[in-house]
């Protein structure tokens, strides 16, 4: 039933004591960082105010901002040789997010990892076939570990090619996925164009679904298109990356491991804590992690703790489904886009102009991203090929930045609102939960 | 040398309406016309008019992208087997097309083809190997 008791079901004080002793240590060692040290230096926070896990109130938030500018080791609070593995995301324009780990941290993760996925029923006799992009992306090596630590048969399949993905499954009997649920619908299809069922034609019984946000539809859809039960994964790259919440059978909400993090839920405006159960911005320390401690890092995702115990007996909150962002940043085809990122590209592109439209929509059951551009006046020629050519030049360039694959549209000049005061850049015409406040 | 008015339009009800309002109000006359479309949502207007300049600058004014751009006519007879001639001819001098299209001048005895290159100077120069001469703006879409 658990994957560590002891710690999965530890009584809410002793978890807070635990919690409260690896918020001192994970202290200690951000200072060893040039960004925390200077930064505690100044303000005069020393670790002997933390008496109770409340103090860490009086700590300063972490931002993007500040990893991007101090990018690339302001962060790190190790010499560079203990470092074993960095991951990184995305993006051309401006520095990229990048996080370090050393060996414990890289086992911790692959611990947590393997408790996520026992939590959700994932167990040693599965086959479990990885659907996710390896490489610098967390969700490809951060399931890997953890699905060896678990003890599964790993398939490290990759993103993509659903025919060699439906082959591997029938070749090596998969019963376990983890994949984006918008790629699902689209797997589906290529089932069905085959002449294959699911159901009947493969051992599939489980699949953990994330990395982008979804419905309870979509979930309980993809459930009865391939007779499996979906379990919801939650995580974000400057937390490792998977493993932060996951949901446990009851599929009530997921499940935070507080050992290893430290959750506020905060008002995005104000800052202070929300009432118990209100939405709020979720705040985020690591917990167990030496490499590069992050000290209440605003995640921007907003979300809820659902009230009460659940019924699994684990004492670890459960987070609601993420409802939005605090920034614009939106998600498509598991990848985090910021609408500046589709600017930053645009600018560089002498031939159309730097006003744009971004919509976000569910086509055939796949969620796209249609990125609309104006052609300037004074460079159209009436040459198709040619405007053929930059349309496909945009696309590519888009998708070097952000990692997913836009739909261009060349619009006429003058159609898109110009970027005075607060034009609205993103359309999001898909239907996610609505917010539950 | 003759132009057509080349227009860029979004696939939406009513742009290419816009086009023509502009070309009444102004008194222009189409002698010919292709629309083509992409599967990206926009596609291309090209218009043979009596006067392209005024055309193309009132278009410009209106806010629509437009451009002039250089084609190549070619005058061939209004009988089966007339496109056909002038083909045979082009494609033995090399030449190869972006677009084409027609317009009749005396019914069952004179036609033009009208010709969109990629490189106008290259076409000019092989239809001049062949003693085939591209007809003036005046002969194209004059009164």
């Amino acid at each position: 039933m658990y994957w560590e008791k002891e710690f999965e079901t530890l009584e809410r004080n002793k978890l807070e004591s635990l919690q409260l002793e690896r918020l001192k240590k994970t202290v200690n060692q951000a200072v060893q960082a040039p960004f925390y040290k200077e930064l505690y230096r100044r303000k005069g926070i020393s670790v002997d105010r933390l008496t109770h896990v409340e103090a860490i109130r009086e700590l300063p938030f972490t931002t993007k901002q500040d990893l991007r500018e101090h990018f690339p080791y302001g962060f790190l609070s190790l010499p560079k040789q203990e470092i074993i593995r960095l991951h990184s995301s995305s993006g051309t324009t401006g520095n990229p997010t990048v996080i370090f780990h050393n060996r414990h941290d890289i086992s911790s993760w692959a611990n947590l990892m393997a408790r996520s996925l026992y939590c959700a029923g994932v167990r040693d006799t599965d086959v479990f076939q990885n659907i996710c992009g390896y490489g610098l992306f967390t969700g490809g090596l951060g399931f890997q570990y953890g699905i060896e630590r678990l003890g599964c048969l790993s398939i490290p399949a990759g993103a993509g090619n659903s025919l060699r993905q439906i082959k591997l499954m029938q070749d090596y009997g998969t019963t376990a996925i983890h994949a984006i649920p918008s790629y699902l619908g689209r797997l589906y299809e290529v089932f069905q164009a085959e002449g294959l069922d699911p159901r009947k034609d493969t051992n599939l019984r489980l699949f953990v679904i994330g990395a982008e946000p979804h419905t309870e539809e979509q979930r309980q859809r993809i459930e009865e298109m391939f007779g499996v039960k979906a379990y919801n994964s939650f995580g974000l790259s400057e937390m490792n990356g998977p493993g932060v919440a996951f949901e446990c059978t009851e599929q009530a909400g997921l499940h935070v491991w507080e050992d290893a993090f430290f959750i506020e839920i905060l008002d995005p405006e104000t800052l202070e804590p929300v009432p118990d159960g209100e939405f709020g911005e979720l705040v985020m320390t690591t917990l167990d992690r030496e490499a590069m401690p992050l000290i209440r890092y605003r995640t921007r995702d907003l979300t809820r703790i659902i009230p009460g115990a659940c019924a699994c007996g684990r004492t670890h909150a459960r987070l609601d489904r993420i409802t939005g962002r605090s920034d614009d940043m939106f998600i498509v085809k598991g990848c985090n886009v910021f609408p500046m990122q589709i600017e930053g590209v645009l600018l560089k592109i002498p031939e159309v102009g730097s006003d744009y439209l971004i919509t976000l929509e569910r086509i055939n059951g796949v969620d796209e991203m249609i990125v609309e551009v104006e052609v300037k006046k004074d460079w159209f020629n009436g040459d198709i090929t040619r405007l053929d050519r930059l349309s496909k030049f945009i696309t590519h360039q888009i998708r070097d930045e952000v990692l997913a694959k836009p739909i261009v549209r060349l619009v006429e000049p003058g159609s898109i609102p110009k970027s005075e005061g607060k034009a609205v850049r993103v359309m999001d015409k898909r239907v996610f939960d609505s917010v539950k406040i | 040398m003759a132009y057509q008015v080349s227009i860029f339009l979004e696939n939406k009800t009513g742009h290419f309406e816009r086009v023509t309002g502009v070309l009444k109000n102004n008194g222009i006359n189409i002698r010919s016309m292709t629309l083509t479309h992409t599967v990206s949502g926009w596609g291309i207007l090209n218009l043979l008019v009596d006067r392209p300049e005024k055309a193309n600058q009132a278009l410009q004014e209106n806010g629509l992208s437009s451009a002039l751009r250089k084609i190549l006519a070619f005058g061939m007879e209004d009988h089966p087997g007339g496109l056909d001639d002038i083909l045979l001819k082009l494609a033995h001098a090399g030449v190869n097309f972006l677009n084409a299209y027609g317009r009749v001048l005396e019914d069952g005895k004179r036609a033009l083809l009208i010709v969109d290159v990629d490189d106008y100077e290259l076409a000019l120069e092989q239809v001049s190997k062949i003693d085939l001469f591209p007809l003036n703006d005046e002969m194209v879409y004059g009164n």
